[in-house]
C-alpha cells in the first residue's frame, strides 16, 4: 500500500531512536547486576577500572526519583529581607526595618513579591522619600538620585545574585559530603530544591544546608563597661516589678529564675536551652537596651558547658557589635587535634591581608579575649597571648569530629549571603522506595495483562494488533523519558499505568468505527480505510485536550506532579503514534497479503 | 464479542432523572465540603509526618495516647498499607530532628520488644504548604479555561464549551465530596494533596476526552443529517458512541482497579479518585454535558 513505506519508516526510525535512548539504561542494570555478585573488593577494584564507562552510563540512564530509590529532598528559601536589610549595611534606621518586617508579612499574604512591596510600603508612609538614602553605591550606579524603581531593580539582581551564590556554595558543601548524583535546583526567584540520594543523616544534611557560614572576628564588650552593666542588670531585675501587677508575689527576680549569675567579666550568666529565648525576652526591653553600654550586645555561646546537675549550660557572652574580621579572609582550613587532651578543632589560615589586620587586632588586645563567632554564635573566645603575625586561628570547643569536618566544610565553601530556611522536606527510606517500585511493576503488568486479554476477547485480531500496539508503546514511553532525561517517579508510574487504560482509547475509536462502516455494507478495506480516516478528529480533539491538562499540570506543579505531567505527555504522543502508525501499518499488511484474515470481532 | 452495537437508549429522554441524580449529589457534595471543610493532608496544611516500620504488628489508639502528651497534642495516626507500619501526622511545632526524637523514643518505651525504623519523613512548613494550595487552584482554574476555549475553537459552539466544562466542574466537585463524607469510613487516607490534585486533572483530562468524542459525533452527525432536530441528533450521536464509551471506561477502569488494590498506600487515595472519576466521568458524559448543551441550545434559539 502506497505510504506505508514512509509509516514503517517512522517506526523503525522510532523504535531505534527508542533503543538507543534506553541501552544505558539497560546495560547499566547489567553492571549493576554483575557487581553485586563480585566480593567486595573484586567489586571495587572492577568499578575502579571501568569507572569511566559506568559513569558515562550512569549520566544517560532513566534516573528513579526519590520515592522509589530513597532519599532526602529539601526545599530552601533565601532570606531576602533579611539580605534587603543587610544590604542597607548601616544606614538601616528603625523605619527601614519596619517597612521590611511589614513587606515581609505582607507579601507572604498576598503571594506577591517581596520587593514590590517593600517599595510600596515605602511609598505609602512617604511618597516623596527614596529609598537611595539607603542603598547608595557607587560601584552599582546608585546615586541619591536614583529612583525607588532603580533601587528595585537593584535589589532584584541582588536576590538574584545571592540566590546564584547560595546554589554555587550548597553545591560545593554537598560535593564535600559525598552524595551521588545530587540535584540541586532554583525555583522561583528565592527558592533552592535540594534532592540528595541515599542519604541517611537527615541531620547533618540540615545543618550543612542551613548553616550561613558567617564567620565573624569580634572583640569581645570592654571589661569594666561590661560588668558595671551586668551588675545593674541584675539589679533592675531584683527591683523590678510587674507593671500590671501590684501584689508582692514578684520578690525574686524574674531573671535569675532563668539566667545563672556568672563570675567572669564578660559573661552576663548561664541558661538551659529552655530557657534561652526567655532570657533574650527580658534582655530586648527597652530600659535594658539603654544601659548596654556604647557598641555591646550579647551572644549565647555555640556549644554548653555541662552544669553541676548534669545539665547543658549556655553562656550569655558581652561582645562588641563591630565586626573586626569576617569569614572572607579565611584561605584555608582544616581539622587539627589539640596535641594536650586530643579534642578536636579547626584551625584556619588567612590571606595577608586577613593576616596582616589579625596581626593587629591580636597586637592591640594582648591579655583580652576575642570572640569567634559563626552564624551568631560564639565558638570561642580565648583570651589573646601574643601578637598574632601569621594569619592562624583556631575555632575550638567543638562537639566532636564530626561536627568539626562539617565546620571546616562549610567554612571552605564560603558563606552564604543570606539566611537559608527550610520551608519542606521530605526523606524516603531505601526499603519503602523498593517497595513502591516492585508495587508500581506490578501493577503496571497485571493491568497491561488484563486489558491484553480483553482487547483479544472484544476485538479479535484487532484487540491482538492493539496489544502489540501498547507492548511498544510502554517502550516507547520508557524511551521518550530517557531521552528527556526525566526521572521516574511513583506517579509518574501511576501516569504509564493511566496511559495504558487510555492508550487503547484511539484504537477503541478506530475499531468501533470500522465494525460501524461494515455495518453500512462497505467491504472490509473500504470499511477500514474509512474507519480510520472518520475516528481520526475524535481522537485528535480527545488527545489534545488531555495534553494541555498534561501541559498545565507540568506547568503549576512542582516535584511528584510534575513528574507524573511528563510521563502523561510521553503516554499521549506514544500512544497516538502506536494506535495510529503502528496498527494501520498492521492492518494494512494484514488485509492486503493473506485475504480477508482481519477481524474485528 | 459485540455489545452496544445497535443502541437506541433515550438518553436526552432521561435528562430530568440525570438532573435529579446530579443534583442531589452535587448539593450533598457541597454541603459535605461546606460542613466539614476539605481534609487537608500536610501538603496543602502544613505540618510533620512519620512513617515507622514495626517489626510486628501495633496498636494504633494505643500509640495515640502514649504520644498525645509529649507531643502537645493528640496526633493523628493510622496504619499505613500493613499492621505494621504507621502513619503518625503532627502539628507540634518543634524542629523536625526533635519531634521524630520524641517520637522513636516513645513508642521505643512503649514497645521495647519491637523496634521501630523511620522509613519517610515530610515536613511541609505552612507557608510552602499556602504556596503549594496557591498552585494547585491555579492549575485547576488555567484547565478549565484553556479547555473552554479549545472546545469554543473546535466546535465553534459556547455551548459546547459550556457543557463540558460545567460536566467538569460536576465531576471534580463531587469526587471531593466523596472524599470529604468517606475520610473517616475507609482504612486509606483521603486527604487532599498534591497527588490528589493530579488525580483531579486527570479526571478533568478523562471526562473531557468522553465528552470530546461524543460532541466529535454530534458535529459530524449535524453535517450527514442536515434536516434532523438537534435533540434527537444528540441522542443519536450518543448511542452511535456509546460502545466506545464504554469499552474505554472498562478497560480504564480495569487498570485503575489494579493500581488501587496493587499500587502501594502511597497511591491509593490517587487510584481510588480516578477510580470513582472515570466512573463520574462516564455517566456526565453521557447524561451531563451533552444534557445541557441541548438544554443551552434550545434557550439561545428561543431568545
Amino acid at each position: 500500500m502506497q505510504g506505508n513505506g514512509f509509516k514503517i519508516g517512522c517506526i523503525v526510525a522510532f523504535l531505534a531512536l527508542t533503543i538507543y535512548y534506553l541501552y544505558p539504561t539497560l546495560q547499566w542494570n547489567l553492571e549493576q547486576n554483575y557487581i553485586e555478585q563480585l566480593s567486595p573488593s573484586e567489586a571495587a577494584q572492577y568499578e575502579e577500572e571501568n569507572q569511566e564507562k559506568l559513569e558515562s552510563l550512569r549520566e544517560n540512564i532513566l534516573s528513579l526519583g526519590l520515592d522509589l530509590q530513597g532519599g532526602m529532598h529539601v526545599t530552601l528559601e533565601v532570606g531576602v529581607p533579611q539580605l534587603v536589610l543587610e544590604l542597607a549595611g548601616d544606614n538601616a534606621d528603625e523605619l527601614l526595618s519596619d517597612v521590611i518586617s511589614t513587606a515581609s508579612e505582607r507579601s507572604i499574604e498576598n503571594n506577591s513579591d517581596f520587593i514590590d512591596e517593600m517599595v510600596a510600603e515605602f511609598e505609602s508612609r512617604d511618597p516623596d522619600a527614596r529609598l537611595s538614602r539607603y542603598y547608595r553605591n557607587d560601584a552599582m550606579d546608585i546615586t541619591r538620585r536614583s529612583t525607588n524603581e532603580e533601587i528595585a531593580t537593584f535589589l532584584k539582581t541582588q536576590r538574584t545574585s545571592a540566590l546564584d551564590r547560595a546554589i554555587e556554595i550548597i553545591r560545593t558543601r554537598v560535593d564535600r559530603y559525598g552524595v551521588t548524583e545530587p540535584s540541586i535546583l532554583k525555583q522561583g526567584n528565592n527558592r533552592i530544591v535540594v534532592e540528595l540520594p541515599g542519604v541517611e543523616d537527615k541531620e547533618r544534611v540540615r545543618s550543612l544546608l542551613k548553616g550561613t557560614a558567617r564567620l565573624e572576628f569580634r572583640l569581645a564588650a570592654d571589661a569594666e563597661e561590661f560588668r558595671s552593666f551586668v551588675n545593674q542588670l541584675y539589679e533592675y531585675y531584683e527591683t523590678y516589678q510587674e507593671t500590671d501587677s501590684d501584689t508582692l508575689d514578684n520578690q525574686f527576680s524574674p531573671l535569675e529564675e532563668v539566667l545563672v549569675p556568672a563570675q567572669s567579666p564578660y559573661l552576663v550568666g548561664y541558661a538551659t536551652p529552655e530557657d534561652t529565648a526567655r532570657v533574650m525576652d527580658l534582655l530586648k526591653t527597652e530600659d535594658i537596651q539603654r544601659m548596654m553600654p556604647r557598641n555591646t550586645t550579647v551572644m549565647w555561646s555555640a556549644n554548653p558547658l555541662p552544669g553541676q546537675d548534669g545539665s547543658d549550660l549556655y553562656q550569655l557572652i558581652g561582645v562588641r557589635t563591630q565586626i573586626e574580621l569576617t569569614g572572607d579572609v579565611i584561605e584555608a582550613a582544616s581539622v587539627q587535634f589539640d596535641p594536650a587532651t586530643n579534642v578536636p578543632e579547626v584551625s584556619m589560615s588567612m590571606n595577608s591581608d586577613g593576616a596582616r589586620k589579625w596581626g593587629r587586632i591580636t597586637g592591640a588586645n594582648i591579655g583580652k579575649p576575642v570572640a569567634i563567632v559563626l552564624d551568631g554564635f560564639v565558638f570561642s573566645y580565648p583570651n589573646v597571648q601574643t601578637k598574632i603575625s601569621n594569619g592562624r586561628s583556631s575555632i575550638t570547643g567543638l562537639d566532636g569530629i564530626e561536627e568539626a569536618e562539617d565546620l571546616v566544610n562549610i567554612l571552605l565553601s564560603g558563606a552564604l549571603p543570606a539566611p537559608l530556611e527550610i520551608l519542606e522536606e521530605r526523606t524516603v527510606g531505601a526499603t519503602l522506595g523498593a517497595e513502591s517500585i516492585s508495587a508500581g511493576l506490578n501493577s503496571i503488568l497485571v493491568g497491561l495483562g488484563i486489558v491484553a486479554i480483553f482487547m483479544i476477547v472484544y476485538y479479535r485480531t484487532g484487540g491482538g494488533i492493539a496489544d502489540l500496539a501498547l507492548l511498544l508503546n510502554i517502550i516507547f514511553i520508557l524511551g521518550i523519558l530517557a531521552a528527556f532525561k526525566a526521572t521516574l517517579t511513583l506517579p509518574g508510574i501511576a501516569g504509564i499505568v493511566l496511559t495504558i487504560g487510555m492508550a487503547v482509547d484511539a484504537n477503541v475509536l478506530i475499531f468501533d468505527r470500522i465494525r460501524e462502516e461494515q455495518r453500512t455494507g462497505k467491504t472490509l478495506k473500504a470499511s477500514i480505510e474509512a474507519g480510520y480516516a472518520n475516528a481520526m478528529s475524535a481522537i485528535v480533539d480527545a488527545n489534545v485536550t488531555t495534553f494541555f491538562v498534561a501541559i498545565i499540570l507540568f506547568s503549576f506543579g512542582v516535584g511528584p506532579i510534575k513528574g507524573f505531567a511528563v510521563t502523561l505527555m510521553a503516554g499521549i504522543v506514544a500512544s497516538l503514534f502506536s494506535a495510529i502508525v503502528i496498527t494501520r501499518v498492521v492492518v494494512d499488511y494484514l488485509t492486503q497479503a493473506k485475504k480477508n484474515v482481519v477481524s474485528f470481532g | 464479542m459485540r455489545w452496544f452495537e445497535t443502541p437506541n437508549f433515550n438518553f436526552t429522554g432521561s435528562h430530568k432523572i440525570a438532573y435529579v441524580i446530579s443534583a442531589v449529589l452535587f448539593l450533598a457534595s457541597v454541603t459535605a465540603i461546606l460542613t466539614q471543610g476539605l481534609q487537608y493532608g500536610i501538603d496543602f496544611k502544613g505540618g510533620k509526618e512519620f512513617v515507622l516500620d514495626f517489626q510486628d504488628a501495633v496498636n494504633v489508639v494505643e500509640m495515640r495516647s502514649s504520644l498525645s502528651e509529649p507531643l502537645g497534642a493528640a496526633p493523628e495516626i493510622k496504619l499505613y498499607g500493613s499492621d505494621s507500619e504507621v502513619l503518625i501526622r503532627t502539628d507540634n511545632e518543634g524542629e523536625i530532628s526533635e519531634v521524630q526524637r520524641i517520637i522513636t523514643s516513645n513508642v521505643a518505651e512503649l514497645y521495647p520488644d519491637n523496634p521501630a525504623n523511620v522509613i519517610k519523613t515530610d515536613v511541609v512548613g505552612p507557608r510552602f504548604a499556602e504556596d503549594l494550595k496557591w498552585g494547585a487552584l491555579q492549575a485547576v482554574i488555567y484547565a478549565i479555561v484553556i479547555i473552554f476555549i479549545y472546545i469554543l475553537i473546535r466546535f465553534r459552539n459556547w455551548t459546547f464549551s459550556a457543557g463540558a466544562v460545567a460536566a467538569l466542574v460536576h465531576d471534580v466537585v463531587i469526587v471531593l465530596g466523596v472524599f470529604t463524607i468517606l475520610a473517616d469510613l475507609v482504612p486509606f487516607s483521603l486527604q487532599i494533596d498534591q497527588a490528589l490534585i493530579a488525580a483531579f486533572l486527570t479526571i478533568v483530562g478523562y471526562s473531557l476526552n468522553d465528552t470530546v468524542v461524543v460532541f466529535d459525533r454530534i458535529r459530524e452527525n449535524s453535517n450527514v443529517h442536515k434536516g434532523m432536530d438537534f435533540t434527537p441528533m444528540v441522542n443519536k450521536s450518543l448511542n452511535d458512541t456509546l460502545s466506545r464509551t464504554v469499552i474505554t471506561s472498562i478497560t480504564t477502569l480495569f487498570v485503575v482497579l489494579v493500581l488501587f488494590i496493587f499500587g502501594g498506600e502511597v497511591l491509593k487515595g490517587f487510584s481510588f479518585a480516578l477510580l470513582i472519576g472515570i466512573v463520574l466521568g462516564t455517566y456526565s458524559s453521557l447524561f451531563v454535558a451533552s444534557a445541557l448543551v441541548v438544554e443551552l441550545e434550545k434557550r439561545t434559539k428561543k431568545s
